[in-house]
């Protein structure tokens, strides 16, 4: 219970940390939303015009400690105000949308290389010396260290534009709506082939060399040794033995890709224009829209302490050494 | 009415086989409008943009949607809200294609084409102003669209000043009043002569009274299903990736538009919109693409076309003459001439535009440029003489770099922003070119917003940029130097980031303003063009290109070279006119 306490005190910490930094950092940038409309206008708009816009986004001259009494008060209110790059649309609109493709495209990329690099783990570790454990862990450890983004347009200019195999940008297929028709599902799925694709190439190489290791060291285990013995099939020493407890550390791990996930594939959605919280965040970005950055940062934040605090309470209860310390 | 007949009428009469009096008679007979008119007395030739519309045969409508790109976005936002600036929140084409404005000024042809207002004068002191608004328009709803409209448009800003338009928050500090008199006049009365407010009230965007006077805050008004006046009005279909504006049931060009629709696709990057329209999938899009022959044009050089004419304001090189050498006349003339303009124009440019002369004027001013102010010397690439005048200066070489008097070497800082391809090369190129005349230029590149900030506070030294426009000359002068446009370094400057003044501008732009003479005009453009020559308050690299490129697969009848009826570019004013020409193909 202690401990519990203690890392609620810590997390609550961190997340007043995160709430402050997100307020500061936006507004350390020089320049305002008005400078970026001038620019990207490139002069087209008269000065007069950009003042008066400054007085329409209502842009507040009150000194920066009030304003951060406001911004903590509309916070606590679940305010996150009006994107200014989507005026005057409420940031929770747009990062209410965006939310859900991050989600998707994180998700299934991070259980698909999970799944995926542990059954290769597991083989490799079990066939020792075979195939696939001399030549997949080391080849996919040389493309996981390429940065993904590169992947990622390695894969648009190949895949999407010379060869014309999938989509170049966007989450489904512009001449469709959003139903729950068979024909948007598969257009959803067909355009996250590649983003998701690109994405799943640089994570395995890490599930495969985790989960082939703690493996190898379980096969050791007295144990996997009496499964053995006592004569059980293969497959089941394999997997409900060995593997089932090997799986561990990279469950931890999961769950902390888990948290990332909303945070870990901007430059992929920036690539394909994948229409999630990455692609918003560079627009939000590029016009210095603070209260759309402001939120995108805050639920990039939340979800990583989340996903940590839920890891943490999940360890208490899988390992009983934690809990008396 | 077709061309032919217009064009027949203008030659006649050029070539005196009749008077003006008949003219005008056979004129009202085929029901040419009086501006047009107008313009063949002066010109003795139709207007461009009229031949061009006219000349396009009636073709039906057809059912097609063209495909646009003009702005990039991640997800599209519903928001059709005239009164807020182009390029800020509102969707294009919300200004110029819903919506529509008292008059459009050509920038390629400098020609006004009378649009919702069909004539205006101004009084003998010029301090009132009266339009006749059009007959017969209505709004998308069915509503007569009468001047009634066009005054509480303009109340509005007389109203708050939080509200930007497109010309409105500019012309409202000069107005006394606007008062619809009758169901077609409007008589806008100024506080004093403005002339040149003329064309910031013809590109306001007119709002229909009976829908904004019910829309409460209008700033956060998003209006999302648009009553206009503009050829495309129906939004049938919006969704984050993708929307659709349809033709206006009740527009008042009868048979115009000649096709269904546009199509918007949200592109989130430059690259992703080059690669769209690359691929022949945008039929109209304006954007800056590197290498455009071969990258584009040769893809499928039968439909793929672009067209860039040079004539957006001049880029120019600032120097903050507040900061020695740069507050010495020939310490700038002399960088000036160091700087090879036409490497920058081949090699940043791609060739799509051409060196700068010494009035800082671009090609849209062709015709009113003054021989002597364009021919002064110092935009002529000529590095010997430019060491000469530096000597003279009393900057000395040391070693290789020149000092000043205090000791202090020639060292100094180019801004840029950065991933603004074209400029980080112009300015990689003029550090080269400086370092012939012994000075040390770093290139500095910084993030847009943060440039923007640097260059309008004065906190530089040197930085490229662009430079004001607009229907006259007037602007572009204003903004390069004079006090109206001068801040104290620190303080926020819109424009003159340079930091340059005049008294003499200050006389000449006051007189302009005064006056609505065209002849008169000239006469003090001249003398600002040559007063531009003398101080070289700025230095003029090359006018900007006006991008645009369009596909004939599925549609016809852009504008390019042999046929300059508007600017290409998508975000001008002039798009609407594309707009109403274009056909779709069989």
């Amino acid at each position: 219970m202690n401990f519990i306490l203690r890392r609620l005190g810590f997390y609550a910490l961190a997340a007043w940390v995160s709430i402050t930094l997100n307020f500061f950092l936006p507004r350390m940038m020089p320049g305002d939303p008005g400078d970026a409309v001038m620019a990207r206008m490139q002069g087209r708009v008269q000065p007069e015009t950009i003042d008066a816009m400054r007085k329409a986004y209502g842009l507040s001259d009150d000194p920066l400690w009030q304003q951060y009494f406001d911004y903590l008060g509309n916070l606590m209110r679940g305010e996150f105000g009006i994107a200014i790059s989507a005026f005057p649309t409420p940031v929770t609109d747009i990062i209410r949308t965006s939310f859900f493709w991050t989600l998707l495209l994180g998700l299934t990329a991070t259980i698909v290389a999970f799944l995926i690099g542990n059954l290769l783990g597991i083989i490799g570790a079990w066939r020792r010396g075979g195939l696939v454990d001399s030549v997949m862990p080391p080849l996919l450890i040389f493309v996981g260290s390429f940065p993904y983004f590169w992947l990622a347009l390695l894969a648009l200019f190949f895949m999407g534009f010379e060869w014309g195999w999938f989509p170049l940008r966007h989450a489904y297929s512009s001449n469709i709506s959003p139903s729950w028709s068979l024909e948007f599902v598969g257009s959803v799925a067909y355009h996250l082939v590649l983003p998701a694709a690109s994405l799943v190439v640089v994570a395995i190489g890490g599930w495969v060399l985790g989960m082939r290791n703690t493996m190898i060291s379980t096969l050791s285990e007295d144990y996997v040794m009496m499964a053995e013995a006592k004569g059980l099939p293969q497959r089941r020493v394999m997997f409900n033995y060995a593997a089932r407890n090997a799986l561990l550390p990279n469950l931890t791990a999961f769950g902390m890709q888990l948290g990332f996930i909303l945070g870990g594939a901007l430059l992929t959605e920036v690539v394909f224009s994948y229409p999630g919280l990455g692609y918003q965040l560079l627009g939000a970005v590029r016009n210095l829209d603070y209260p759309l950055m402001q939120g995108i940062f805050l639920i990039i934040t939340f979800s990583v302490l989340g996903a940590n605090l839920v890891m943490d309470l999940l360890y208490v209860r899988l390992d009983p050494r934690v809990r008396g310390a | 009415m077709t061309t032919h007949s217009y064009e027949q009428l203008a030659r006649d009469f050029r070539e005196g086989h009749i008077d003006r009096r008949e003219l005008m008679k056979r004129a009202t007979a085929l029901g040419m409008s009086a501006t047009a008119l107008g313009w063949i007395l002066i010109h003795g030739h139709v207007p461009a943009t009229l031949a061009a519309q006219e000349g396009t045969p009636a073709a039906t409508v057809s059912d097609r949607l063209m495909t646009v790109s003009s702005e990039q976005a991640s997800t599209w936002t519903r928001n059709f809200n005239p009164l807020l600036p182009e390029g800020s929140s509102n969707r294009w084409p919300t200004i110029d294609g819903i919506y529509e404005r008292l008059f459009i000024y050509t920038q390629i042809n400098a020609e006004i084409v009378p649009w919702l207002a069909t004539e205006w004068s101004f009084n003998e002191d010029n301090t009132v102003l009266t339009f006749k608004t059009r007959e017969n328009v209505l709004w998308s709803d069915g509503t007569p669209f009468t001047a009634n409209d066009v005054a509480y448009t303009f109340n509005i800003f007389m109203e708050n000043e939080a509200i930007p338009g497109n010309g409105g928050a500019v012309i409202a500090p000069f107005l006394e009043s606007i008062e619809a008199t009758d169901d077609t006049t409007v008589v806008f009365t100024f506080l004093q002569p403005y002339t040149i407010g003329l064309y910031d009230i013809g590109g306001q965007m007119i709002v229909p009274q009976h829908i904004f006077s019910e829309a409460g805050d209008l700033v956060t008004f998003t209006n999302e299903n648009p009553v206009a006046t503009g050829p495309f009005t129906e939004v049938v279909r919006f969704e984050p990736q993708i929307w659709e504006l349809h033709r206006n049931p009740n527009y008042w060009q009868e048979g115009k538009p000649h096709f269904q629709g546009l199509h918007i696709p949200a592109y989130p990057t430059n690259d992703a919109v080059n690669l769209a329209t690359i691929n022949g999938e945008n039929d109209w899009a304006a954007n800056f693409i590197p290498d455009i022959e071969q990258t584009y044009v040769a893809q499928d050089p039968e439909h793929f076309h672009y067209w860039f004419p040079a004539t957006g304001a001049d880029v120019h090189l600032y120097l903050n003459t507040t900061v020695a050498p740069f507050d010495n006349v020939d310490v700038r003339k002399a960088i000036s001439m160091a700087i090879n303009r036409d490497q920058i124009v081949e090699i940043a440019m791609y060739g799509y535009t051409h060196p700068a002369d010494t009035t800082g004027l671009s090609d849209a001013f062709e015709t009113i440029k003054d021989e002597e102010a364009a021919n002064a010397g110092w935009a002529t690439y000529d590095v010997d003489a430019a060491n000469e005048m530096l000597d003279a200066a009393g900057l000395a070489m040391d070693g290789d770099v020149r000092v000043m008097e205090d000791g202090t070497p020639l060292e100094f800082e180019l801004n840029v922003v950065s991933g603004w391809s074209d400029w980080v090369q112009a300015c990689e190129i003029m550090s080269q070119n400086l370092s012939d005349i012994g000075m040390r230029v770093t290139v500095q590149p910084y993030e847009q917003a943060t440039w923007q900030t640097n260059v309008q506070n004065g906190d530089f030294t040197m930085s490229i940029g662009w430079s004001s426009q607009g229907a006259t000359v007037f602007n572009f002068y204003r903004g390069v130097m004079s006090s109206t446009t001068w801040r104290e370094i620190g303080e926020s400057a819109g424009e003159n980031w340079h930091r340059f003044q005049l008294e003499e501008t200050d006389t000449l732009l006051d007189q302009f303003a005064a006056t609505s003479d065209p002849a008169e005009q000239q006469a003090i453009a001249v003398e600002l063009q040559r007063l531009y020559a003398e101080h070289a308050p700025a230095i003029p690299l090359f006018p900007g290109p006006q991008w645009g490129q369009y596909n004939t697969m599925r549609f016809e009848g852009f504008p390019n070279e042999e046929n300059p009826y508007a600017l290409l570019s998508t975000y001008s004013d002039e798009a609407l006119l594309v707009l109403n020409t274009v056909t779709a193909k069989e």
